[in-house]
């Protein structure tokens, strides 16, 4: 029973410092215009209250290069910003230590700032735990995403025609309803006298441009058919 | 009467698959190594075609006239639905005045992505029009004649 008891434990003991683990967050990738400024922000989750001892590290790996150098710190309550490497007065801690929040603030990007970079916090006693990694990407103009405006276009007329349609069919239910009121009421055999010669004085109007060629082609046809009868 | 009747419906056939050839096959422009546009470009290196993505300064423009030659095909195939509805539903007398604003529709999308794709892209490139883009301006005419036709046209009083 105790026997039991003690490997029990000691497998607890044993578990519990990987669901203590340190967790860091940052981005995945960050797009920036040249000349812009650009905030990379860094936080951290942890089991244990934030201690006075807490620190930050970023650091710097360029594309295409294997080595990275260490560009900020935070120790003992107070940032220490690159004061040598490529981002001596442009780097600014932005962050607040208390609040878990890392973060620096890079100012007036270059193409040569493309690359990755690394975050690494401590929170003592809780200091097992992997650092994050943003990748930063300059763009000279930032490029339209592929296909975004052609959606919208189509979306936004396919949208204006449904909207049309149903409008026009809203309309005319409405107007419906109101000739069914109307004829209901006095005005009844005005408005659907109305809407009758409405109807004949259209074709009337219109009938000698088309109905002749077609009367032309039906009289044709019964001629035709006439004939093969006869036949 | 029926003659006619088939008659325009193979017109608007015809237009729909100029307008669906156009928009599809990716031949704008051919030089000798390559033929392009609207949605890739197919490179020819030492007898292979590859397909890559258009390299160009002006993507909101290509992006404007592949969405305006798309809703084209839309409107011409809605257009026919349509008509073929009307055939049935239209009182005596009346006018294809739905199917004709379809087809109209289709007419002013298409001559909009051609007219786009005549004025930015290509001016001083090597090279010249790919046969996609004289269907697009033949569909435009065809379309526009569709159109009047369909307005003009009525169904007939017995």
């Amino acid at each position: 029973m105790l026997a039991f008891l003690a490997l029990a434990s000691i497998a607890l003991v044993g578990i519990a410092p990987q669901c203590q683990a340190i967790v860091i967050y940052t981005g995945w990738e960050r797009h920036a215009l040249v000349g812009s400024d650009v905030r990379l922000s860094c936080s951290f989750f942890s089991w244990r209250w934030t201690s006075e001892d807490v620190t930050f590290s970023w650091s710097y790996r360029p594309d295409g290069s294997r080595d990275s150098i260490s560009i900020f710190h935070f120790t003992g309550g107070a940032p220490y910003v690159d004061n040598k490497g490529p981002f001596r007065d442009r780097l600014e801690f932005v962050g607040n230590p208390g609040r878990r929040d890392g973060s620096i603030l890079i100012k007036n990007l270059d193409f040569s700032d493309n690359g990755t970079f690394t975050c690494d916090a401590k929170n003592p006693p809780d200091i097992v735990g992997r650092p994050s990694s943003v990748r930063l990407l300059v763009f000279e103009n930032l490029p339209v995403q592929a296909g975004v405006i052609t959606g919208a276009i189509i979306g936004a007329v396919l949208g204006l025609l449904v909207l049309i349609v149903v409008i026009y069919y809203l309309m005319r239910f409405l107007v419906a309803r109101r000739v069914f009121n109307l004829s209901v009421s006095k005005h009844g055999k005005k408005g659907k006298g109305k809407e009758g010669s409405q109807q004949r004085q259209g074709p009337v109007l219109y009938a000698t441009l088309d109905q002749s060629k077609l009367k032309a082609s039906a009289s044709e046809k019964k001629k035709q058919e006439s004939r093969k009868d006869k036949k | 009467m029926l003659i006619l009747l088939a008659g325009i419906f193979l017109l608007h056939i015809a237009t729909i698959v100029l307008l669906l050839v156009a928009t599809i096959d990716n031949s704008w422009w051919v030089t000798q190594q390559m033929t392009t546009d609207l949605w890739g470009t197919w490179v020819n290196q030492n007898g292979n075609w590859n397909l890559t993505s258009v390299v160009t300064n002006s993507q909101e423009y290509l992006q404007a006239v592949q969405a305006t030659s798309v809703l084209a095909c839309i409107f011409a195939i809605l257009g026919l639905f349509v008509f073929i509805a009307q055939l049935f539903t239209l009182q005596k007398g009346q006018r294809f005045i739905f199917s004709g604003v379809f087809q109209f529709l289709a007419c002013l999308c298409i001559m909009i992505a051609a007219s786009i794709y005549t004025d930015i892209f290509h001016k001083n490139d090597p090279g010249q029009y790919g046969y996609c883009f004289i269907l697009a301006w033949i569909a435009f005419s065809l379309t526009l004649i569709s159109s009047i036709i369909y307005f003009v046209l009525r169904k007939k009083v017995k």
